[in-house]
């Protein structure tokens, strides 16, 4: 199989928050694109690792940026002693094997670049490599997925209209407050209490989420705190530089998270 | 906290942004802050104040060392979004004696601490050191409710007095009634007939609240009592602490900034356009007149006149007034990318190869065709070279209150324009705000309130908060004598963004007509000298001529005025893309 590297064959832990794993699974069936959405940190990645597990499926991830080409996404020609040869890309490997293609970030990617998965993503289910004069059809197993954060768009920076109306979407916020909890408490292996009380502390910077601080405290975060407290830092440093820190460089800002997590962890 | 007169008083402002911040993170708070300014007297405000979700702030607090100041404010702030999160509605006075409003002010603010402290165990140690009176001496009234807030918050205090006991069994005891703010009316009721009974002289006028860091609870309390009621009214300690405190403005209400902003501005200075001083020789432009299809030479006679002068903080406080807005628009400032290197392909010369261009050499070299040498990739800085005209309507329509808002538009206009600067300046590009309008056609008023090459400081701000409505719209003048100060920029791109709440109008024009194709000809002349225009109409009916003026592209229409200062930077980044 071309894609057994990108086979995942141990199970990445997900806690579900609601029922998005049937909403894919049924998306998944009907070969549906699917578009995942939600800010920095909330679990998509893990989501699609563990949808991707679940169906045993291999999954293809590209990391989009705004410098990325479709040949980047589709393949190019190379060269080698004879003359050129045609690589495939990451995406054209997926559609031709059978995989779930994960375009991580796809707001990051240019326009232009973004509307070669138009024909995969509608009836046709196929992909043209111009380059080479081929006609890709999808393999029966090939879905795409896309993240998306709301966050970041802008009028500059905005999926196309033609490319958000392919998809359907799964949105993911910050979990509830129990099931957060447990998600610190079993990533980080902390005792749960630990687990609440970061996850109060994380509200607090989530409150300042458009009052200065781009994005509050993603659960990301929460689980770095919680792995520097298992490895025996005090809970205030461990917040100190997983949660503080690296959110903003405004010292005002800084000292009013601070200050939260200190009244509020007391 | 012992208040010694002699320590030089610690200002608020650097404190501001920080404590503004923490409310927000504890309870998504974003409750304006306010300076309050010494009283007519000249008698520095000794306590906080809430009003109608304002905090006001005296600019310092007294008596405070320098190394107590920052706990100070950080205790007085949270304790005032204690206040704003959990006290509610305010309380009428009714029948209540002074010493039951203190007692009553009293017993909410311990129970709004202890609901803040239920989710926020930390704040304890917020508070607790403030609350340092003890026992002993002669009991009077105001030195037990200091000891009676210290026995609610501090567990570790121990007061001997049986009635400072009393209060704080009958507070903790009703702790499941703390969710509700009767409970405080009720306790506080209770002790203060108590205190009364004691013969305990309680003097409102010279009450202060204690300790230091709780605000005077004025806004705790029904304020509609008619101004009028003296003596020995029950309302009589919140009038002594107004008296005391006012800080020069006729009522109450005024001291809301909405009030400020409610007030009608037919009272300010109306337009004495022709008495301003002349900030250069007037200029004589044509008028084009579509009846005999050709233009009038000379016929509008155009004169800069100096701006006034106003407080650069209202222009300021815009970003506070629309911070959601303001937060966007950095935001977007950051997504434009702009000083982000952009990546060139298929370069003559750079400094990495470009790997797509090479494989294309070495296919036309094996197909023996000549290949392209443009093999090279680079990254260059992309360079922004744009200048931009921001074209404000004065005119006296402009005094008109917004539809659905409580602001003249003139006000939304100015808030826009001050949102714009700070996004323009931000990004690096040069940019001017101009404002004018018209008395006939031999004077149109024409105002430079921030000019290209001068910084967006202070003075531009209060040049810009200087701006009254007043007299007509003479669109195409204003356009023509814009354009030609635009023209002088050097600038690869050349905008001009002219905002106008009507259809342009004056008083020597009868015909409506006129004025519109007059502002259509000066859009295509100003084409012609590569000066894009470009119009946004506030009057929601006013679309039909603005697409005339500025044709289907060029013109947008603001249905709901107050969303101007969102839509007014969007607008520009856009187009300047």
């Amino acid at each position: 199989m071309a894609l057994n590297a990108f086979r995942i064959t141990e199970e990445p832990y997900y806690h579900s928050i609601a029922n998005e794993i049937a909403l894919f699974e049924a998306a998944y069936s009907a070969r549906m694109p699917m578009m995942l959405k939600g800010p920095t940190g909330s679990g998509k990645t893990r989501f699609v690792e563990h949808m991707a597990w679940r169906l045993g499926r291999p999954l293809v991830t590209v990391a989009c940026h705004e410098d990325m080409t479709a040949s980047d996404l589709v393949g190019r020609f190379l060269l080698d002693a004879g003359g050129t040869v045609w690589h495939d890309g990451p995406l054209t490997q997926a559609v031709r094997h059978g995989g779930i293609c994960y375009l991580d970030e796809i707001v990051e990617a240019r326009q232009d670049t973004t509307v070669v998965i138009h024909p995969l993503t509608d009836s046709r289910r196929v992909l043209p490599l111009e380059k080479r004069g081929e006609l890709v059809t999808a393999h029966p197993d090939f879905q795409l997925v896309i993240s998306y954060n709301p966050g970041y768009q802008s009028v500059l920076k905005d999926l196309k209209e033609s490319t958000k109306q392919r998809f359907a979407a799964i949105e993911f916020g910050h979990p509830s407050f129990d099931a957060e909890t447990r998600i610190v408490c079993t990533e980080a292996e902390v005792p749960e209490e630990v687990a609440a009380r970061l996850v109060r502390i994380a509200a607090s910077s989530r409150n300042l989420k458009g009052h200065g601080l781009r994005e509050g405290a993603s659960t990301r975060m929460l689980i770095h705190a919680a792995r520097l407290v298992a490895r025996g830092v005090a809970l205030a440093t461990a917040c100190d530089i997983a949660l503080v820190l690296p959110i903003t460089d405004d010292a005002d800002l800084r000292d009013a998270v601070r200050a939260a997590i200190a009244v509020a962890a007391a | 906290m012992s208040e010694h007169p002699t320590v030089p008083p610690v200002p608020f402002a650097p404190f501001e942004r920080r404590l503004s911040a923490f409310l927000v993170a504890l309870w998504r708070l974003r409750a304006p802050i306010r300076p309050m300014r010494p009283d007519a007297n000249g008698m520095p405000p000794r306590r906080l104040r809430l009003t109608d979700g304002l905090i006001w702030v005296p600019d310092s607090l007294p008596g405070i060392h320098a190394d107590q100041a920052a706990g100070l404010y950080r205790a007085a702030l949270v304790h005032a979004g204690a206040h704003l999160r959990f006290s509610s509605p305010r309380f009428p006075v009714g029948t209540l004696k002074p010493v039951q409003v203190a007692l009553v002010s009293l017993i909410e603010d311990a129970r709004v601490e202890h609901l803040a402290m239920r989710e926020y165990p930390g704040l304890l140690q917020v508070w607790r050191p403030f609350h340092v009176a003890e026992g002993g001496g002669t009991p009077n009234a105001p030195g037990l409710m200091a000891r009676l807030a210290r026995a609610l918050i501090d567990p570790d205090y121990d007061d001997g007095d049986a009635w400072v006991s009393k209060g704080r069994s009958l507070f903790f005891d009703g702790r499941a009634e703390w969710e509700t703010h009767e409970f405080s009316r009720r306790v506080g009721g209770l002790l203060g007939n108590d205190l009364g009974q004691m013969r305990l002289s309680f003097n409102p006028k010279t009450h202060v609240v204690e300790p230091a860091y709780r605000d005077d609870n004025l806004g705790l309390w029904e304020s509609n009592v008619p101004a009028s009621a003296e003596g020995e009214t029950a309302y009589e300690s919140l009038r002594t602490e107004r008296e005391e405190r006012d800080d020069g403005r006729p009522d109450d209400t005024s001291l809301g900034i909405e009030a400020e902003e409610r007030a009608p501005v037919a009272e300010a200075p109306g337009c004495p356009a022709g008495e301003e001083e002349m900030a250069a020789p007037p200029a004589l432009y044509s008028e084009w007149d579509y009846r005999i299809a050709r233009e009038r030479p000379n016929w509008v006679r155009v004169v800069e006149r100096v701006p006034g002068v106003g407080d650069p903080a209202e222009v300021r406080n815009a970003a506070t007034r629309h911070a959601a807005v303001a937060d966007r628009l950095a935001a977007l400032v950051r997504a434009a990318g702009v000083g982000r290197p952009q990546r060139l392909h298929r370069q003559l010369e750079g400094d990495r190869l470009d790997l797509d261009a090479c494989i294309e050499v070495m296919v036309s070299r094996c197909r023996n065709e000549i290949p392209d040498p443009r093999i090279h990739a680079a990254l260059q800085h992309r360079t922004r070279d744009l200048s931009a005209l921001l074209l404000l309507d004065v005119s006296a329509s402009t005094g008109d209150q917004v539809p659905d808002g409580i602001r003249p538009v003139l006000e939304v206009e100015r808030d826009a324009a001050a949102l714009f600067a700070t996004a323009l300046d931000r990004i690096g590009d040069r940019f001017a705000i101009h404002a004018f309008r018209s008395n006939g056609r031999n004077d149109v008023s024409y105002y430079r309130l921030k000019d290209f090459r001068e910084a967006y400081d202070d003075a531009a701000m209060a040049r810009l908060a200087s701006l009254r409505p007043g007299l007509s719209t003479r669109l195409g003048a204003a356009l023509r004598h814009g354009g030609r100060l635009l023209g002088r920029q050097s600038s690869h791109r050349r905008l001009l963004l002219v905002v106008t709440d009507g259809e342009p109008s004056d008083i020597d024009v009868a015909d409506r007509r006129l004025l519109v194709e007059d502002t259509r000809q000066a859009v295509f002349s100003l084409a012609a000298q590569g000066i894009d225009a470009f119009g946004i109409g506030l009057d929601p009916g006013g679309r039909k001529y603005l697409t005339r003026m500025f044709g289907v592209r060029n013109s947008t229409v603001v249905d709901h005025v107050e969303r101007l200062a969102d839509l007014l930077p969007n607008l520009f980044l856009t187009l300047s893309r």
